[in-house]
């Protein structure tokens, strides 16, 4: 009797029990540093954290450095080119290859194939293939077409684009397995149907396929964007930030204010600044994700 | 969990060394390349000598960024080493934070005072208190070009700026490339601390790089030295874009490129392709009225620690740094020159020769400054600024006058 009621006692609390030391190592690693760098950014905190209250002084320096402006509006310029690039691309791509083609297990792996490297050998690989003296334009060059220019890498106004370049080769064949994922979800016997009624193929998939993929395209909207905010290695390899501060992100400037500048106060700043854009861009996304599970 | 890790780490490397040892010391540092390895050993056999144990930690990567990381987490966790090198402010900026041993002691028997130059001192010492002794000095405003490309051109050395620029577009003209760099701010910013004492001497040096005084970071001679940059771009090539150092030094060895401005650490790359200075390529400082010395140096701070046998290995340490024969040895191998300014000059070769006879000049001569680039001059936030300016104008379409008030603004920001 007695044992039967501590064992169920004992069930009731296990699952708590195995789940308590990774919500506790949640809590201190993600939360409580956050919280943390949420305190720093109201301190003049410099090479060691300093426990004061300044105010939002350092969000007022923050945002009269001209870095962190290029940073931010270099975010916007390769996180929409990025995404828009790679869901267009990937979703061709998916539907070139849903139409039943030879080798199309082959040609999958292929185009996924990018998405199994890290940033840093991406952004390695693509710093020599754009160097103009020693990549495509030399290539170029060097096959009798000794005008051809490429040489945006080197040039301030045009470098972030070629981050963009980078990114969308890595990232537009993992777009396309979603979509291909999403495409074989959906049931043939619709496109028949239309079919039957006349309808020719682009406006199937214009008007009723790409809005049955909605689901598909939510994961890969809210997941790439994920990946261009995190961007941070591939900028550092492929740039390092260059040519001049050219192809500063946001990532990369908190790195730097915080480990070289001795600015940490600054550095802290510049976090809470990009937490709020994440913030702003996930909170609805959870917001009507939730509501929706709680009404069906 | 880590330090569990760390600490098994450390057993597994400590234990085929010697047990006589009377203590050991850890040492912190993130020299990684081979002759910087070498060099260290010279120190290492010293204490060692001494009857103390030396445990190596190295941390390399980011010109040191990554072992101020490693050594803050130390920090943090109460766990410091013994020593650590310093770069810059870093020693000065942990002395503020009271966590930096006391060499005083030693630095009076060992009369550092009248053996170092009285330059180095704000980064040696705070409050009258010794917090580093310094190993070496490298000099950062050297000129390295290839003998043979200047003699066919029949090129002297220049002797200013406005000749520099004049003979690189004589090379231009027969198809060298004039001046071998990379697009890296810091690169820029060799240029750039070079030029600031040069067109202007060392005095307008002092006054921006050191005092940030705003009235000459804003005065006509700023401009001046932000025209005379874009001069030097017109002498670089187009694919300048991602071009490590050592990389631009080779060009000049291999003849592609005739000139490089860089630190005396290129020498390294000369002398190991078996090169002689004035018989297979030049170095002299960068061409100004005033010749000024932009010193760096590397120095080993200790810390504040309970152990008594590791107190006692950090005296021997700092009198080993300090010792002029390990001196001598260590900058034999590591290309720059001792720190103490009596160590004999004899064994070392022409460029190193020349820095010591320069260096003998500036001291007297009011020329000797540290190089910003490498934070011995204003502290990171404000050094940062320099370099972001100079390394955008560099690469961009920037006027002056711009760059001007983008480096007077940055500077104020920074405050």
């Amino acid at each position: 009797m007695n044992a039967s009621r501590q064992s169920s006692r004992l069930a009731a609390w296990l699952p708590r029990l195995v789940v308590a030391p990774s919500l506790l190592i949640v809590l201190v690693t993600v939360y409580l540093f956050i919280a943390w760098t949420g305190v720093i950014s109201v301190t003049s905190s410099k090479f060691v954290p300093v426990y004061d209250f300044v105010g939002l002084e350092q969000f007022a320096r923050l945002w009269a450095t001209p870095r962190w402006h290029i940073a931010v509006e270099n975010l916007f310029i390769f996180s929409t080119l990025f995404l828009a690039i790679s869901i267009g691309l990937g979703l061709l791509m998916a539907i070139l290859l849903d139409q039943h083609v030879r080798a199309e297990g082959f040609l999958r792996a292929v185009y996924l194939y990018p998405m199994a490297l890290s940033f840093i050998v991406t952004g390695t690989a693509w710093k020599w293939v754009l160097n103009p003296g020693l990549g495509i334009q030399k290539v170029v060059n060097d096959l009798g077409w000794a005008t051809f220019r490429f040489d945006w890498i080197a040039d301030p106004q045009m470098a972030i684009y070629t981050v963009v370049i980078a990114g969308v080769w890595q990232s537009s064949g993992f777009a396309m397995a979603i979509f291909l994922a999403g495409l074989r979800g959906i049931d043939n016997s619709v496109i028949k149907a239309a079919q039957i009624e006349g309808a020719s193929l682009p406006l199937i998939y214009r008007q009723i396929i790409i809005p049955m993929l909605r689901p598909a395209m939510l994961s890969v909207v809210v997941l790439l964007s994920y990946i261009a905010i995190k961007s941070f290695d591939l900028v550092l390899a492929l740039t390092n930030g260059g040519p001049g501060a050219a192809t500063e992100l946001p990532s990369t400037f908190m790195f730097s204010a915080t480990f070289r500048r001795n600015q940490m106060g600054v550095g802290a700043a510049s976090a809470v600044m990009m937490l709020m854009t994440v913030a702003a861009i996930i909170v609805p996304y959870l917001y009507s994700e939730l509501r929706e599970r709680n009404n069906g | 969990m880590s330090k569990i890790f760390a600490g098994l780490v450390a057993a597994v490397m400590l234990m085929p060394v010697g047990a006589r040892a009377q203590g050991a010391i850890e040492v912190m540092h993130h020299w990684v390349a081979e002759s910087e390895i070498e060099a260290l050993s010279v120190i290492r056999k010293g204490v060692e000598a001494k009857g103390f144990q030396w445990k190596d930690s190295a941390v390399g990567g980011m010109s040191g960024a990554n072992v101020q990381q490693a050594l803050r987490a130390r920090l943090t966790a109460g766990d410091p080493p013994g020593a650590m090198q310093f770069l810059g402010w870093e020693g000065v900026q942990w002395a503020e934070q009271n966590v930096v041993r006391d060499l005083n002691d030693q630095a009076k028997a060992g009369g550092w005072r009248n053996a170092l130059p009285p330059q180095l001192l704000p980064f040696l010492t705070a409050q009258e208190t010794f917090i580093a002794a310094p190993i070496n000095m490298h000099r950062q405003n050297w000129v390295w070009a290839n003998k043979k490309i200047f003699d066919d051109a029949g090129i002297p050395i220049p002797k200013s700026w406005p000749e520099l620029i004049q003979a690189g577009r004589k090379l231009k003209e027969r198809g060298v490339i004039p001046l071998a760099m990379g697009d890296e701010s810091w690169q820029v910013e060799v240029i750039f601390d070079a030029l600031l004492a040069d067109l202007n001497g060392p005095e307008f040096y002092r006054k921006t790089a050191i005092d940030l005084d705003p009235k000459a970071l804003g005065s006509r001679e700023m401009v001046k030295v932000f025209d005379m940059l874009r001069e030097v771009r017109g002498l670089v090539d187009a694919n300048f874009v991602g071009r490590d150092w050592a990389v631009a030094t080779g060009m000049v060895i291999n003849g592609q490129a005739a000139m490089q401005v860089m630190g005396d650490w290129a020498k390294g790359e000369f002398l190991a392709k078996g090169l002689k200075p004035n018989k297979d390529f030049y170095c002299f400082p960068t061409p100004a009225p005033v010749t000024s010395f932009q010193y760096l140096i590397d120095s080993f701070g200790m810390f504040k620690v309970k152990d008594p046998a590791v107190q006692k290995a950090q005296i021997a340490l700092a009198e080993t740094v300090m010792d002029p024969a390990i001196q001598k040895r260590f900058n034999l191998i590591k290309g720059s020159i001792p720190a103490r300014t009596d160590v004999p000059v004899d064994e070392f070769d022409d460029c190193a020769k020349l820095a010591f006879k320069d260096r003998a000049e500036a001291i007297a001569k009011g020329g000797m400054i540290g190089a910003m680039t490498h934070g011995f001059a204003s502290r990171p936030e404000f050094a940062a600024v320099f370099g972001d300016v100079a390394g955008q104008f560099f690469v961009g379409t920037m006027s002056s006058d711009e760059a001007v008030k983008m480096l007077v603004q940055g500077i104020e920001n920074a405050r």
